[in-house]
């Protein structure tokens, strides 16, 4: 085991599943912290090294321009988003009473159930292995895609898009006083 | 040792589905409506990063994997927003955000 270790670490085969781990971490700790936290500012503060995290895992995978999209649309974009929506409506760093609701018990018990099936599914299985060298210009390749073969399902997200943005807009103004 | 040296699809899907059940935990037990737009984020995250480990693991020759990272992005920021717009629409007319408050529809 410790010799494994060692020989893995000499030949610098170790920093994929080490980066592994430790983006994990990153991911798994922020987001019990969103879960948990009783302040809602400091939940919405928790997403971002969250998100930074799953945007290293992007990276980690090959899909570079993914983990690009992940820092400007959710770091830059949503969390900011919410941090407005919590500004607007309910008065900065309010500490609530009570934060979770009386199905406590009952939404952990529907997550183990949920966790239980999903083990269950994920061992059932055999996965394969991974594949060897990425084909090079992986994101030159998914540009091709998006406006080549994919170009119907790119213009209608940008159609919900903007019909969203309006509606969001329409929705947030409310009724016109008179 | 597999494992020291590439990391297998298994820890992938694992990680995911552990992202994706606090994200269910979130939107199940909190109060806040804005602490379950938290939760409904995170579970997007855990498809993202399934969809791009199954493109990694799967096939790298074609990009359905990354588009669909694409897609759920767009479509993320989309219901981010309305979904704000809503709890700001319900704060002014409720005075409150704890989804168990408004039950105006309540039988």
């Amino acid at each position: 085991m410790i010799s494994a270790l060692w020989h893995a670490f000499l030949a610098g085969t170790f920093w994929h599943p080490l980066s592994f781990v430790l983006l994990a971490a990153g991911v798994l700790g922020p987001a019990l912290g969103v879960v948990f936290s009783r302040n809602i500012v400091r939940a919405a503060l928790w997403l971002l090294p969250c998100l930074i995290s799953v945007a290293g895992l992007f990276v980690l995978l090959g899909a570079e321009m993914l983990a690009g999209i992940q820092v400007l649309i959710y770091c830059g974009g949503i969390v900011v988003l919410i941090l407005f929506g919590v500004m607007l409506t309910h008065g900065v760093g309010d500490p609530d009473i009570r934060v979770y609701n009386r199905q406590l018990w009952w939404g952990l018990l529907g997550v183990v159930v949920f966790a239980v099936v999903v083990s269950f599914a994920l061992t059932a299985q055999l996965w394969p292995p991974l594949p060897g060298q990425l084909p090079p210009n992986v994101t030159g390749r998914l540009a091709d895609a998006l406006l080549g073969q994919y170009v119907l399902a790119f213009e209608v997200a940008s159609v919900i898009l903007l019909v969203a943005m309006v509606g969001a807009l329409v929705i947030a103004r409310g009724e016109p006083k008179e | 040792m597999n494992w020291l040296t590439t990391v297998p699809l298994q820890a992938y899907l694992t990680l995911s589905a552990a992202l994706f059940a606090i994200g269910l935990l979130g939107v199940l037990i909190r109060r806040n409506a804005i602490a379950v737009l938290l939760g409904i984020e995170l579970m997007l995250n855990a498809a993202n990063i399934n969809f791009a480990a199954f493109w990694r693991y799967g096939a790298t020759s074609s990009m359905e994997g990354q588009v669909f990272v694409v897609i759920v992005m767009t479509l993320a920021a989309a219901e981010a927003a309305v979904a704000l717009a809503i709890i700001l629409n319900v704060f002014r007319r409720f005075k409150t955000v704890n989804v168990d408050q408004i039950n105006l529809m309540k039988g």
